[in-house]
């Protein structure tokens, strides 16, 4: 029964629906709370005079951006393909 | 004539399928984004719907996963999906009359699959096809989405945990903006192509289309415009509950349910495994709760949905079969789908009236 139910389930497709689900959803929530430390912690940084903490805070914040609106559109772009 | 009346009546029902689909899904779709105030009601109902609308034209793997991989299409007939969809629609009208969690896909695979059984016997159903891309995904899928957002809120917690609460709820409150809209993306391209491929498998039944052929294009386009519509529609009576029946959380864990969930729904519509869509999100809201605190969820709605798991896909081949029998009994032509119908209608029409004047309609509803 288990060879038999080995054989029937498509393995290959359910790896790659839990490799593609573990690092999209990980990686795309990561990157968003990596954004949002890079905007605070920018806004804390210019407010205590640190100019290049705080610029180096708003390159983390727009690589954050970058990364998650490339996420999602890329994952669109081969659901569409 | 009699075949063209079927194929409309079979069409028709698929449709009404549809619609009460997205009604009954649109509480799983916006729910986090109300609760967690990132989105007013109107418009997350009204972006939902939209979203939903888009989601159905992403993909039609899951499409051609119900139209060729559950049933033999050869042997299968237009009165056959019409068993099998009044299976589903008359089971999801059950547990939605007394409340019970359910997933209409899980539904309507049932039914079909009855119907087939009870027409042609066990060599109708594609056992493997049933098991290796419904039955383990089904299973696979809501324990993917408990995983996933319990892991990516645990990370959230370690990169904004010392952070000053105010600008990260708001900057969570705002992501959930593209976290549910990819959601109600997710939820348009998976639930919406289950109908796609019962009309796709009508059109092959009848010989309008051949086997293995896509949906065609009006096909996509009205399964889409009907779950946008029942979404839309589904969504107005939410708004008068929804501040009272929904688990309370955090901006950053309706972010990560609502992410994870999407997350794990598109993967499995892009390789064509069709989930049921209530279940995943559930298992995503469950796992962004228990990362955070075990008690945080309510176990006994988790319990619910393993006992609907079990008994759906049964419960609704069996009526699916008793459908199908019934439908036979007035010959192979259109009466016995409008009789049907008919009494389909009028049940439906009784049973609002009953919850309507007990007052408990819209809390059944969203049950």
């Amino acid at each position: 029964m288990s060879a038999s139910l080995a054989s029937v389930v498509d393995w290959s497709g359910l790896l790659d629906v839990a490799w593609v689900s573990l690092s999209a959803g990980i990686g795309v929530t990561a990157a968003f709370a990596l954004g949002i430390l890079g905007a605070t912690r920018a806004v804390d940084m210019r407010r205590s005079g640190n100019a290049i903490a705080a610029a180096a805070y708003t390159v983390l914040m727009l690589l954050a951006i970058v990364a998650v609106t490339g996420a999602v559109a890329f994952a669109l772009l081969i659901m569409a393909g | 004539m009699d075949n063209d009346l079927i194929l409309i009546v079979v069409v028709a029902t698929a449709l009404a399928f549809d619609f009460t689909n997205g009604f009954h899904d649109t509480a799983n779709v916006v729910a986090t984004s109300i609760s967690t105030r990132a989105m007013a009601p109107r418009i997350a109902v009204g972006y939902a719907a939209i979203l939903n609308f888009v989601g159905a034209f992403v993909s039609i793997e899951v499409a051609s996963t119900i139209a060729g991989g559950i049933v033999e299409a050869d042997l299968i007939t237009p009165l056959v999906i019409f068993g099998g969809l009044i299976g589903a629609i008359a089971w999801n009208l059950m547990t939605w009359y007394f409340g019970l969690p359910s997933s209409s896909s899980h539904a309507l695979i049932g039914g079909v699959v009855g119907a087939a059984f009870a027409a042609a016997g066990p060599d109708a159903v594609l056992g493997e096809g049933l098991i290796g891309e419904v039955a383990i995904p089904a299973l696979v899928a809501p324990t993917l989405a408990f995983i996933v957002s319990g892991l990516a809120i645990l990370m959230i917690y370690r990169i904004v945990g010392r952070l000053r609460p105010g600008p990260v709820s708001r900057g969570f409150r705002a992501g959930q903006v593209i976290s549910g809209g990819l959601l109600a993306l997710a939820h348009g391209t998976n639930d919406a192509q289950k109908t796609m491929g019962i009309i796709t498998l009508a059109l092959i039944a009848d010989g309008t289309l051949a086997a293995g052929a896509d949906p065609p294009f009006w096909v996509i386009v009205s399964a889409a415009t009907a779950i946008a519509l029942g979404t839309y529609m589904g969504g107005w009576r939410i708004i008068k509950t929804m501040g009272s029946r929904i688990l309370k959380m955090d901006t950053a864990q309706g972010f990560a349910a609502q992410g994870g969930g999407a997350a794990v729904i598109l993967a499995a519509s892009h390789v064509g495994f069709p989930l049921s869509t209530t279940h995943t999100i559930s298992g995503g809201v469950m796992g962004a709760g228990a990362a955070k605190r075990l008690s945080a969820v309510r176990w006994g709605v988790a319990g619910n949905i393993v006992v609907a798991w079990v008994l759906t896909l049964p419960a609704a081949a069996v009526i699916g079969a008793g459908t199908y029998g019934l439908t036979r009994l007035f010959g192979t032509g259109a009466v016995g789908p409008l009789i049907i119908s008919v009494a389909i209608v009028a049940g439906i029409g009784a049973a609002f009236v009953r919850r309507l004047r007990r007052g408990s309609v819209i809390s059944a509803a969203e049950a």
